[in-house]
C-alpha cells in the first residue's frame, strides 16, 4: 500500500505517524518565504536610501542575515514553521519526530547551497522527487523532515441516531470506517451512504434506510452516545 | 475498476497531500511513463526536424502545444497501475490513436492553456465524458481541488524552466576555463546558431518527458483523491473487507463445528457425567440446537448493558503538584533571585518617591553586574589554569620530598665524604708542616663542609658563597629546628673562624699563623671527632 506517511515506533512503543510533504507545496511555501523576504528587503532598502554607502552597507549585511538565517529563526523558535510553510500548513522536524534544534536548522538551510546548484534548487528538486521521504540534501544531512502540521478538528453536526453498541468483531478499523461513514453524512450523497451500507448487510441483515440508520446509530455510539 | 485492488491506501487527503502520493505513485512507474511520453514526442520532433530545419523554435513551440496528446499515454498506463492490473509501454503505445479520439481538437486548442489540465485529463480519458455531462462532472471535482491544480500546473511550468536553465548551466559548468574563455558568444545572442538551438530542443523534450509522468500522476492523484472523498472508498474498502472477514469466519466456524461434532459429543458426555456425579451449582444452560444461534446468544449477551457499563466518576481532589514544584526549584535559588532583583531595583520606596527614571543606574548596574561575573569567572579561570600547581601546593606534606641531592662539589672544592682521608687533622697539619698551606687548610674547610652536608643535613646550594655558609650554620645554632640536627655553639664559632680563615688564605693569599691552624685542627677535632 503506498502512502505517504512516516512512521517511528518511540522506545516505549508507541507508534507516532506524520505525513511528510512533498515537492510541490515546499517549493510553494518556499515561494512564499521568497516574497516575504523581497518585501523586507525592498523595504528596507527604501528606507536604508538616505543613508548612502553605509545604507547600502547595512542593507548588504541585513540582506545575508535573512538569507542565511531567516529560516533558522523561524524554525527554532516558531515550532519549525516559516511564514511560508505556516501557510502551507507545514512544519520541520527531526527525523524522530521531536522538534527540530538549533544544530539541525542551522545545518539544513546552510546546506540550501548544495541544494541549489547548479541552478534555483535543481539539486534539492531532484533529491525531494527521489527520495523515500521527500528529503532533500540538506535535510538528510540534519535528519530532518517536512511534515504536515496536524490540524485541529471542527466540531460537526451529526445526523439524529440513537446509539446503538455494535456487533462483537468490528475492529478499530472497522470502527473508523463507520465513525467516517457519520462525519461525511453531508459529503457523501444520500445514494452513496445506502450503497455503502448495503454492504454490511451480512453483518446488520438489514438493507437501504433501515442499514444506513443502523450503522449511523452504531457510528453515534462510537463517539460517546449513549442513549 | 476494482476498488479494492487500489494500490494505494485509500483515505482522506487534503489536495496537496494527494498531490504528494502523485509524486511518489510517479517514482514507482517513472521509466515506462517516460518512455510513453517521450518516443511520440521524440517522433514528432525528428519529423519537425527533418520537414522544417530553419525552425527549430517553432517546432519546439509545436511540440509543446500539443503536450495534451502525449499526456493520455502515461494517464492511462498510470490508471491501469493503480487498480493492479499494469500494462506495458509497448502495448500502450500500440493503443495511442485510441486514447486520442475523445475530445482530442478541444484539448489541443481552447483547453490547451487550462492551468487545471492534469486535473480535468481523467474526466476525459478515463471516464470518456464529453459536453455537459463533463462541465457537470468537472464542477463538483473543482469545488476542492482547483486551487491545488492550479498550484501544481503553475509550479510544474517553472520547473521545466529552471531544470532546462540548470541543464544548461550545468553543461557550461563542465566547460574547461581555456576554452569557455574563447567562446564567441555573439552568434548565440543573434541566434545564428541552428545546430545548438536543435540540440537544446532535444534536452527541452527530454526535460519535458521527465517532468510529465510527475505532473500527470500527481494530476490523476488530486482527482483519486477527490473521488474518495465524494464517493467514499475508504469506507467501501473498509466495508467490503470487513464483510468479507465475516463470511470467512462464518464458513470457518460451520466447517469447525461440522468436523468436531461426535468429539464434542463424546466431551459433552464425558462433562455431563463429571457434573451428574458432583452436585452442579445452578448450571443455567439453555438448550441451543446449532452454533449460529449459540453465537447469536454470545452477540446478545456481549451486546447487553453487563458488558456496556461506563461509569463516570468526577469530583474535586488535591494534586500533589506543590511539592514537585519546591523540588525543582530550590529555595536559595528563588532567595537569590529576589536579591538580585533588590539590588537592581535598589530600595523601591526612594524610587517610587522621584518620577523619572535613573536611567544612568538601570544601565550602570547590570554592567556593573556584569563585570563582577567577568572577575569572579577570570578567578575560575585562572584557577582553573594552574590548577596542578594549586593542588601540588595544598598537598605537599603528601607527596614525597624530593630528595634533595647532595652536591658533590662546591666552591670547587670536593666536598664527598669519601675524597677525605681517614684522620683529617693528621692530613691537614702534614700537608701544613710541608709547605703546602693551601691544600692543607683547603682540606680542613672541605672536610668541615662535607660533616656539615652530610652530618648536619645542611642544604648548601652552588649559589651560596662561604659567608652565606657560615652564616647559615650560625642562624641554625640560633633559631633551634626541632627537624633539623641543632648546632652547638662552638661549632657554629669554628666554622665563622674556619671560614674567615680560608677566605684569608683563598682569596687574599694571607696565611693564617701555624699555631691557628692547630688550634683550627684542634676545634675540629672537638667538633666532629666524636662521630667517628
Amino acid at each position: 500500500m503506498l502512502d505517504t506517511t512516516y512512521n517511528v515506533e518511540t522506545p516505549e512503543g508507541i507508534d507516532l505517524r506524520a505525513r511528510v510533504a512533498g515537492p510541490v507545496p515546499r517549493i510553494l511555501a518556499f515561494a512564499v518565504d521568497v516574497f516575504y523576504r523581497t518585501l523586507i528587503l525592498a523595504a528596507l532598502g527604501i528606507g536604508l536610501a538616505f543613508a548612502k554607502t553605509a545604507g547600502m552597507g547595512i542593507w548588504l549585511v541585513c540582506s545575508f542575515l535573512l538569507e542565511w538565517f531567516y529560516p533558522v529563526f523561524f524554525e527554532v523558535l516558531r515550532g519549525g514553521q516559516t511564514p511560508g510553510k505556516k501557510a502551507f500548513g507545514l512544519m520541520v522536524v527531526n527525523d524522530n519526530l521531536t522538534p527540530i534544534s538549533w544544530g539541525a536548522s542551522i545545518v539544513r538551510n546552510l546546506l540550501r547551497f548544495a541544494d541549489f546548484l547548479p541552478f534555483a534548487y535543481a539539486t534539492g528538486i531532484i533529491a525531494m522527487t527521489l527520495g523515500r521521504n521527500f528529503q532533500r540534501l540538506g535535510d538528510l544531512a540534519a535528519g530532518t523532515l517536512v511534515v504536515y502540521r496536524d490540524t485541529e478538528k471542527v466540531p460537526m453536526a451529526l445526523p439524529d441516531a440513537a446509539p446503538l453498541p455494535p456487533p462483537r468483531d468490528f475492529k478499530q478499523q472497522d470502527q473508523l470506517a463507520l465513525i467516517s461513514l457519520l462525519e461525511r453524512h453531508e459529503d457523501l450523497s444520500e445514494a452513496r451512504q445506502q450503497e455503502l451500507a448495503n454492504l454490511l448487510e451480512p453483518i446488520t441483515a438489514k438493507r437501504d434506510s433501515a442499514a444506513l440508520e443502523y450503522l449511523r446509530s452504531v457510528g453515534s455510539w462510537l463517539l460517546g452516545g449513549r442513549g | 475498476m476494482q476498488i479494492k485492488n487500489l494500490a494505494v491506501r485509500a483515505r482522506l487527503r487534503s489536495p496537496w497531500e494527494s498531490i504528494d502520493l502523485g509524486i511518489a505513485l510517479a517514482r514507482k512507474h517513472w521509466l515506462p511513463m517516460f518512455l510513453v511520453w517521450l518516443l511520440p514526442a521524440a517522433l514528432l520532433l525528428g519529423a519537425l526536424a527533418w520537414v522544417f530545419p530553419g525552425h527549430p523554435g517553432w517546432s519546439m513551440f509545436a511540440i509543446w502545444w500539443l503536450k495534451p496528446v502525449f499526456d493520455r499515454l502515461p494517464l492511462f498506463m498510470i490508471s491501469r497501475a493503480l487498480f493492479g492490473t499494469p500494462v506495458s509501454a509497448l502495448a500502450a503505445l500500440k493503443e495511442f490513436f485510441k486514447h486520442n479520439r475523445t475530445d482530442w481538437l478541444a484539448w489541443i486548442t481552447i483547453r490547451r492553456l487550462s492551468a487545471t489540465r492534469s486535473f480535468d485529463m481523467p474526466v476525459t480519458v478515463l471516464e470518456q465524458s464529453k459536453g455537459s455531462a463533463r462541465s457537470a462532472r468537472l464542477s463538483v471535482l473543482h469545488r476542492k481541488h482547483s486551487g491545488a491544480a492550479t498550484w501544481l500546473t503553475l509550479t510544474g511550468i517553472h520547473l521545466e524552466s529552471f531544470l532546462l536553465i540548470a541543464a544548461f548551466i550545468l553543461i557550461y559548468l563542465f566547460i574547461p576555463e581555456q576554452v569557455a574563455a574563447n567562446i564567441d558568444w555573439a552568434p548565440l545572442l543573434r541566434g545564428e546558431t541552428l545546430a545548438l538551438e536543435w540540440v537544446s530542443n532535444v534536452l527541452c523534450v527530454l526535460i519535458m518527458a521527465a517532468v510529465a509522468p510527475f505532473y500527470i500522476v500527481s494530476g490523476f492523484c488530486l482527482y483519486i483523491g477527490r473521488r474518495i472523498e465524494l464517493e467514499g472508498w475508504d469506507i467501501e474498502i473498509q466495508f467490503r473487507d470487513l464483510a468479507e472477514r465475516h463470511q470467512r469466519s462464518l464458513q470457518a466456524s460451520k466447517s469447525a463445528a461440522g468436523r468436531s461434532s461426535p468429539l464434542a459429543s463424546v466431551l459433552l458426555l464425558c462433562a455431563l457425567a463429571c457434573t451428574t456425579l458432583a452436585p452442579a451449582p445452578q448450571a443455567q444452560a439453555e438448550s441451543l440446537e446449532n452454533p449460529q444461534q449459540a453465537q447469536q446468544r454470545i452477540d446478545e449477551v456481549l451486546a447487553g448493558e453487563d458488558f456496556h457499563n461506563i461509569e463516570q466518576v468526577s469530583g474535586w481532589r488535591l494534586k500533589d503538584l506543590g511539592e514537585e514544584e519546591q523540588e525543582k526549584i530550590p529555595e536559595w535559588l528563588i532567595e537569590l533571585f529576589e536579591w538580585l532583583f533588590k539590588w537592581f531595583t535598589g530600595d523601591p520606596p526612594e524610587n517610587e518617591d522621584s518620577s523619572e527614571i535613573n536611567w544612568g543606574a538601570l544601565i550602570a548596574k547590570p554592567i556593573e553586574l556584569l563585570l563582577w561575573i567577568a572577575v569572579i569567572a577570570g578567578l575560575i579561570y585562572l584557577g582553573w589554569r594552574h590548577r596542578e600547581a594549586i593542588l601540588s601546593s595544598l598537598r605537599w606534606q603528601h607527596t614525597p620530598k624530593k630528595k634533595v641531592e647532595v652536591p658533590e662539589t662546591l666552591f670547587g672544592l670536593d666536598v664527598r665524604q669519601s675524597s677525605l682521608p681517614d684522620d683529617v687533622c693528621a692530613e691537614v697539619l702534614r700537608l701544613w708542616q710541608a709547605g703546602e698551606q693551601r691544600t692543607g687548610l683547603g682540606l680542613l674547610y672541605r672536610a668541615t663542609l662535607s660533616h656539615l652536608i652530610e652530618d648536619f643535613h645542611f642544604h648548601f646550594g652552588d649559589h651560596l658563597t662561604e659567608s652565606e655558609c657560615a652564616q647559615l650554620v650560625s642562624r641554625r645554632h640560633r633559631t633551634a629546628d626541632d627537624t633539623l640536627r641543632p648546632v652547638s655553639a662552638p661549632l657554629s664559632q669554628f666554622v665563622q673562624q674556619l671560614t674567615g680563615s680560608w677566605q684569608q688564605l683563598a682569596y687574599a693569599h694571607r696565611p693564617p699563623a701555624d699555631p691557628q691552624v692547630s688550634e683550627l685542627c684542634q676545634q675540629w677535632q672537638e667538633v666532629f671527632g666524636n662521630d667517628h
